[in-house]
Order: C-alpha cells, then structure tokens, then sequence
C-alpha cells in the first residue's frame, strides 16, 4: 500500500522526543508538537524525500471533545493526537507525499489557534494556510500575507467551524428590488424573509483587493471576475509597468460554496452530487475519487465486482479525454486559433452524447456509486464507444497538424511560463503540470484504484516544463486514454452480459451497502485517498467517527494549488502571455472555490 | 466651361459609384467572412435571415444602429466620437487612387475608372494608412479605461513598426514601374508584360506581413485579442460606433490594401502573365468587361487568403511582432531595394 511505514521514521523518534508515529489500516500519521512542526516537515521535505506537499487544513474536534462516546473511539483508534490534551480545539494535518519511493505520510499537530506557517518549506502551503485562515480562523504565524482565501476580508465568521450553523446566520436586511423601487410591500403575497446572510459590498470588495496587493508599478488592471480569458469567475490583480506584469495575485472565492460545510451534513452517496458540481467538466473522475475514497474507507474495495471496475475506468477516461479537448479549445482559443476550439468541440459533443446516453446525463453526472455503479451499460454502448475511439486519433493528428510544429504556436508556448522540478514540488503542482515538468507522477499508476492497475498505459512528461510541454503532455494523455478505453471495451465485451455490476458484501462484514446508499454507516476511522482527475491528483481527505456522516472532509482540489503557481509563473510576463500559461494550467473554478 | 461641369459630373458620379460599392462590399464582406469561417469550420454559418443567411449583414446593421449609444463616464467625448471619424474617413479614401480598369470611352469622353489618378497616389495611400494609428490612439485614450488603452498601445506599436516595412517594400515595384501613379504603375506592368511579384517576390512576402499586421488580422490581432483585452480598443463603444472599427479594420482597410498590393504586384486589371511574353485571358469572351473581372476576381483571391490564415493560424505576442517587423522584414525589404536598384537599370 502507498503509505509509509513505521520502521521509516525510527530514526526521528531519537531526534523528536514527543514524536509518535501510528500505522493505521487507512493512513499512516506522525503525532508531533507545535513547536517542532516546522523542524520535522523540513526534515521530512530535506532528507527523507517527502518534497510534495499535497494538503494541510485543520479539523475542529469541538464536536467530538463534548461526546464523550465519539472522543474515546477516536483516540482509542489513535485517530487523534495527543489524546491527553483534552484544551486545544483543532487538529492540524499535512500530507506529504514521497515520489521516488510512492509513500504518503500524515503530519498531525494539535493547536487551539495558531500554527507556524509552512510559507518557507511549501508555497502551496500558503494558500492552505490561508484557506484553513478562512475556514476555521487559525493564525498563522510568519506568514507573508495572510488574508481570506475565498470569503471577503470584513467577514466576521469562520464558516468550517462546528459552532457555525449550516444554514448561515441571517442578519442582513437584503428587500426586494420591488420593495425597494416600487414600494410594494410583498406583504401576504409570500412568505418573504427579508433577513439574508452576510453579501458583500463594493468596498468589502475594495477592501479585499487593498489587502491581497500593494501597487508597485504604473497600473492595476482588474483581470476578472468576469472575464472570457479566466476560464470563469477568477478575479487576477496585474501590476502593469507597461505591459509587463511585476506582481500579480489571485483573488478566489467567486463560486465559494461551502462543499465542504456541505460533506459534514451529508449521507456518503449524497455527497456524491456534489462533487460532480465541483470540477464540473470532469465530474466522473471526481466521482470515481470520492467512491473509491468511501469504498477504501469500508474495505470493500475488493468486493466491487469487475465490470464495475472497468466501466468506471472507461467512463473515466472519456471523461478525461472530453476535458482535456475542452481544455485544447480553449487553449487555442486564448491564443488565437479560433477554429480547433470548434473543430474540439465537435469531438467533444460526442463524447457528451455517448455519456448521455449511458448515464443520462451530460454535465453532472454521479454515475459510480458506493460498490459500484448505478446502472449498466445499455444495449450497444460499447460500439459506440469503439466507433469513437477508432475515428479520435485521426482528428487529434488533425489538428496537432495545425499547431504542434507551428512557429506562431512554438513561439507563443516554447519557455513560456517554464516551471522546474523543484519549483513543482514547491508549489504542490500535480497532474500534467508536474508531469509537464518531467517528474512521472501520475496517482492512476502509482496508487492504482479500480481497473488501473490492470491496464497498460504510458505517462508522458515533459522535458522543461514549460506551456509547450503542458500541451503535449495532455494531448499524449488522450491517446493514452484510447488506449485505456480500448482495452477496458475489450474487457467489457468478454464479460457475461448478467454480471453484476454492482457489490455484494457479505453478512458478517456488516456494511449496509445499497444503491442509494441510505443508512451506509462508515467505521471509525480516516483516509485519505486520491483520483487521478484530468487536472492533478484530487484527493479526499476523510475523518470518520463512525456513523452516516463524515465528520471532516477535506477536499484536495487540484487545480487550486496548481493555481498558485500563477503568480510565481506570471511574474516579468506580459498581459499575452497570461492567458497562455493560465490556460496551460488549466484550472476549474468549481473546484479552486468549491 | 462645360467640360468642368462634366468633369465635375463624372467625378461626382465615381464618388458616388465608389462609396456605394466600399460601403455596400464591405458590409456583404462580413457575410463572405461568416461563411468562409463557418466553412472551415465545418458548420454552415448564418442560415436563418434570407436564403443562407444573405439579408444577414442588413439584419446585423439594423441590430448595432438601433441599440442604445453608451458612453464611459469620465470619457472624453469630442475624442470619442473623433476618433470613429478619424478611423472611418481616411480608410475610405483610399479608394481614391484604386485603378478598377482601364480607360474607356463614353460618348466620345474618355473616363479613367479611378477617381482621382494623382501622381503621388501610392504616398497618399500609405500617408492614409498612417493616420489609422491617430484613430485607434483616440479610441483607447477618449475611453478612459484600461483594457482600450493597452489595447491601442498595441496598435500603435505594431503600426509604426510595420509602416516603415511596408513603405520600402512597395519601393521595389515603384523602382521598376518608375512612377507613384497607381494607373500608371498597372499600365507599366502591361506594358513590360511582366507581373512585379514575379520579380520581387520578397517585396510581396513582406507587403503581405504588413498588410494584416495594418489590418489587425491573425496572426497580428494583438489589439484585439478577445481573451486577454476583450476586443482591446473598442471595449467601450457600443452600438454602431463598435460596429464601425471591425468595418473598417477588417474589411475596408483589407479591400483597399488588397487592391493596392493587385495594383503593385498582381498587374491590376491585366490577366495572367507569362512573364516577359505576354498575357493569356481565358475570360476573352467577356469582351470590354474583361478586366474588371480580372481585378476583381485578384483582390477577391486575396482577401480569401487573408480570411484563410485568419481562422487557421493562431496569434503572435506584441514583442514578436514587432520583432519581426524590425529584426526580418526591414532587413529583407531593404535588400530588396538594394538589389533592385542595381539590377533594375541594368535591364530596363
């Protein structure tokens, strides 16, 4: 399994007195004090080879500190650390991930307000910080900047805390605009609540933008929220000197929903919907991630039958293979070839009818399910897929015709926005970023879930990471899906046609496993386990206390920490060359804010 | 006394001829556009307002004059609307000097098909083409906002560097022909029999860089650039006003610097040339109206050229523009000047 062992980390425990190390069946995690985080993380990064940061946030175990019950079963799983310290409200986590030797490990820290900041060590760490800032109100100590990541900065509260309710706290007079300009009282007419939660001004706005950049140059150019180029609502600041970009940062938060407020009030198979509205154009592979998350969780992940496996592998990769042409149209859309985005979007079409057709549904889709999926494939889905998959490789030789040899094309991606390995790592990139940058990491064969281990496929990578390698990259990603695809209906068409495409668990594991997935109870325990979506690695970080509902999920969305690369990529660049390397990054604003 | 009033006539019905056909092809222009683009793109394009979408441009016209005429506060307003003024009017009068064919007879009055055949009309079409650069400036500072004003910086830029290769680029055909008149320029052609793109290749390769670098099409659409400036300086037009800059940009200043790169390099209304023999004109049948056809049918080639490299090639960035306006096709059109005029006179 893909995560480190015990004996790894006996060598620390000289060095760090109060280190404790726990190897669960779902996750291994090193319980260290506050004060000698920084040092162990640095250790960790320098010599033991962990150097990908992947997720920190914080639980608040308000909840399980009043319950007696829920507190015993979690720290006699030692689920928590430092069971003793019964004062400090939250825990911290930090996932490290080990590239070389495919080992994960969890960092666990107990702290009841502040933390030291990981700014140094990790720059995606600071974004973590500041969204866990936003979240649960932990500060931060040491770190440059620290400002909401996704709220306005006058908002009061801090929404991911157990102590703030689901529904918000209303208490701001929002009438109607027939009140307000008609004077029409709505009375009788309906139940009208004028009270609404907190909304943000023009100057809490004003405010948000003061914070996040000190001017510099000759202008700030307001790239966003609405804006055809950020491939949805971001908000960019640019401090011009002419055209050329000194500094620049991101203000998040547009499409902020509170999915994850949302996973700790929700039953594991209502999740489900939302991550589909998460990364929206990839919503089968998110899908696919949280059930294996869950499935892992129940250690069922054995039972899912075959066919079940390999139809969600192969959804999977049209899925990937759909978002991967809506990012090559739009990537030349932004760079000016107007017409691959159609010739994209065609390829794409068929493949959004080939989805319809199977699931239903085209955009959010929640086919999979707990143990497997819903339903199964129709009559003739496969020749479909297969008359698909033979027509694809040549449009794709097509349009790489057009732009890979390009010179307008080579000169507007060759060393634009050029991204080392070690500057991957240290902005927690994953996905093709990372592999664009060479470094081979790709969550489908390094921790195989469902049918992947059982198929052959290449990961490419690139050589310098710049924008260039980023396209080639992901136009090799989906010939490789074609091939998946290719050997998954092979498969599927050998398989019996009345096999199950759904689990069976057998009575004495006591897991209440159905369809719609109503009472399945999750036992104590955590993981954190991880997809690989089109995007990066999109990981859910899962703390159980044994009952209907997750008690923490943390999500790990790709393309926000493959977003803070931007303004580090974006820095002595002009207004040009933003679209070019935002859009090699490709992020999804569903799943940055979710 | 009456042969002014004649001439006066003849000069007001040209204007008029002219102006109706400008205006009149570059509005249809924007069809022949939605079509070719939807074409290469495999879809059919305008199809719903008359027969395959041909009311279309009368549809788009009424859409952009009907709606309503905002303006940015804090905007200058002379400026604003001067600078509609300043892109539409000079673009237009290029015309001026396009030959459309040769001298014919009318009633015993001999009519040139140009407007006005001065002896400087290549100058006056390039001193024309310069003050587009005044026009988009306007537009970006009079908007008072940031997006327009980059973008007219582009443009600026781009129009100034690709000015200068331009102007000695055409120096070659100018050398051989030996005048500025554009009429005599085609009639030299004729009479040398020999097309000048045949001799000056490189002059041409460079007259068409610039042309869609002046023109603002891809490759050189910089001051547009929809993803990043959001159609750059006319962000803050509306209406008609926005419907203008695209008029004039993409199909006025396209048709005119056509007709001038036929007039220099294509032998205007002559039809095909075997260089140093003679013609071939499979359209003889056509009798007098010949070589209308012929001009018409080379500037109609070229712009679907144009058209062609618009939906296909992606964009350059505003520093490799000027890079190559700079660092490639000065040098090569210099070159070609000192090659030219050393060899010219040697043969001619």
């Amino acid at each position: 399994m893909p995560w480190a062992k015990e004996k790894d980390f006996i060598d620390l425990k000289e060095r760090f007195s109060g280190l404790e190390i726990k190897e669960l069946e779902n996750s291994t995690s090193l319980h260290i004090e506050k004060g000698k985080l920084i040092e162990l993380l640095s250790i960790l990064k320098e010599e033991k080879g962990y150097k990908l940061f992947l997720d920190h946030s914080v639980v608040d175990l308000k909840e399980v500190l009043e319950k007696e019950k829920d507190w015993r079963s979690l720290t006699s799983s030692g689920l928590v650390a430092f069971p003793e310290d019964r004062s400090s409200r939250f825990q911290a986590f930090y996932i490290l991930y080990n590239v070389e030797e495919r080992k994960k490990v969890i960092v666990k820290t107990r702290t009841d307000g502040t933390l030291p900041s990981i700014e140094k060590l990790w720059f995606a760490g600071k974004w973590a910080e500041r969204e866990a800032y936003d979240m649960f109100g932990i500060r931060y100590e040491g770190h440059d900047n620290l400002v909401r990541a996704f709220l306005w900065e006058t908002y009061p509260y801090f929404p991911l805390r157990k102590d703030f309710p689901l529904e918000g706290i209303p208490e701001m007079d929002l009438p109607s605009l027939n009140e307000v300009f008609l004077g029409d009282p709505l009375e009788g007419t309906m139940n009208y609540e004028r009270k609404h939660t907190l909304v943000p001004t023009l100057e809490d706005l004003e405010i948000t933008e003061k914070k996040r950049l000190k001017k510099k140059a000759q202008i700030v150019l307001n790239w966003g929220p609405l804006h055809p180029g950020t491939h949805g609502t971001m908000w960019f600041l640019f401090d011009l000197e002419g055209e050329r970009i000194v500094q620049c940062d991101v203000i998040l938060g547009q499409l902020h929903r509170g999915v994850e407020k949302l996973a700790e009030n929700e039953m594991y198979n209502q999740f489900l919907v939302y991550t589909d509205r998460m990364d929206y154009i990839s919503a089968l592979c998110s899908n696919q991630a949280w059930v294996v998350a869950v499935e892992r969780m129940l250690g069922i992940e054995d039972l899912v039958p075959e066919k079940a496996k390999y139809i969600r592998t192969m959804m999977s990769e049209l899925q990937r293979i759909n978002s991967h042409l809506l990012w090559l149209g739009t990537y030349a859309l932004d760079l000016g070839a107007i017409t691959i985005f159609l010739y994209a979007f065609k390829e794409r079409e068929k493949i959004m009818d080939i989805i319809e057709g199977i699931t239903g549904a085209r955009l959010t889709i929640s086919y999979p399910r707990v143990g497997g999926v819903r339903m199964d494939l129709p009559e003739g889905a496969l020749e479909v897929i297969k008359a698909f998959i033979r027509r694809f490789p040549k449009e794709l030789s097509d349009w790489e015709r057009i732009l890979t040899r390009n010179r307008i094309w080579l000169r507007r991606n060759k060393e634009v926005g050029v991204l080392t390995p070690e500057e991957a790592y240290y902005f927690g990139a994953t996905g093709p970023v990372i592999r664009g940058s060479g470094i081979p990491y790709d969550v489908r064969k390094f921790e195989p879930y469902d049918a992947y281990g059982e198929v052959e496929f290449d990961v490419p990578v690139g050589e310098i990471g710049d924008c260039y390698d980023r396209y080639l990259v992901r136009i090799e990603e989906m010939r490789q899906s074609v091939r998946i695809i290719e050997q998954c209906v092979k498969k599927l068409e050998k398989l019996p046609k009345d096999a199950p495409f759904f689990a069976e668990v057998p009575k004495e594991r006591k897991v209440k496993l159905t369809l719609d997935g109503i009472g399945l109870k999750v036992p104590v325990g955590e993981i954190y386990s991880s997809g690989e979506n089109p995007r990066g690695e999109l990981g859910f970080y899962i703390l159980s206390t044994g009952g209907t509902k997750p008690y923490r999920v943390k999500i790990r969305p790709p393309s926000f920490y493959n977003l803070s690369a931007y303004p580090h990529l974006m820095r002595n660049r002009v207004v040009a060359d933003a679209v070019a390397i935002l859009a090699s990054i490709d992020p999804v604003v569903g799943e940055t804010d979710r | 006394m009456e042969s002014v009033w004649i001439d006066l006539l003849v000069v007001f019905l040209k204007i008029i001829v002219i102006l109706a056909v400008a205006l009149g092809v570059g509005a249809y222009l924007t069809w022949v556009e939605r079509k070719v683009a939807a074409h290469i793109q495999r879809r059919p394009g305008p199809m719903v307002v008359g027969w395959h979408g041909l009311l279309q441009p009368i549809a788009d016209g009424l859409k952009l004059i009907t709606k309503e005429d905002l303006f940015p506060r804090y905007g200058n307003r002379f400026l604003y609307n001067l600078a509609l003024v300043l892109a539409l009017v000079p673009a237009t009068l290029v015309f001026a000097v396009v030959p459309f064919g040769p001298e014919f007879e009318v009633f015993g009055y001999k009519v040139k098909p140009i407007l006005t055949d001065v002896n400087v009309g290549i100058l006056l079409v390039f001193g024309l083409g310069s003050l587009a650069v005044y026009a988009i400036a306007l537009a970006g500072w009079a908007s008072n906002s940031k997006y327009p004003l980059i973008g007219s910086m582009r443009k600026a830029g781009v129009i100034i560097s690709y000015e200068v290769a331009i102007t000695f680029a055409v120096m070659g055909p100018l050398i051989l022909a030996g005048t500025l008149s554009t009429y005599e320029i085609v009639q030299s052609q004729i009479e040398q029999k020999l097309w000048y793109v045949w001799v000056q290749p490189i002059a041409f390769v460079v007259y068409m860089f610039s042309l869609l670098a002046e023109t603002g099409r891809i490759p050189f659409d910089i001051q547009e650039a929809e993803a990043e400036l959001v159609t750059g300086f006319t962000v803050e037009y509306g209406g008609m006003k926005f419907g203008i800059f695209p008029l004039v940009e993409w199909y006025i200043e396209v048709l005119t610097l056509s007709a001038i790169g036929v007039v220099l390099f294509l032998g205007g209304w002559s039809p095909i040339n075997i260089p140093f023999v003679g013609f071939v004109d499979p359209l003889f049948f056509l009798g007098p109206l010949s070589p209308y056809v012929w001009f018409l049918l080379k500037v109609t080639a070229l712009f679907l050229f144009i058209l062609w490299l618009h939906w296909t090639l992606p964009r350059y960035r505003i520093d490799q523009i000027t890079e190559i306006a700079w660092k490639v096709m000065l040098p090569l059109a210099l070159f070609n000047i000192v090659i030219t005029s050393i060899i010219a006179p040697l043969i001619w």
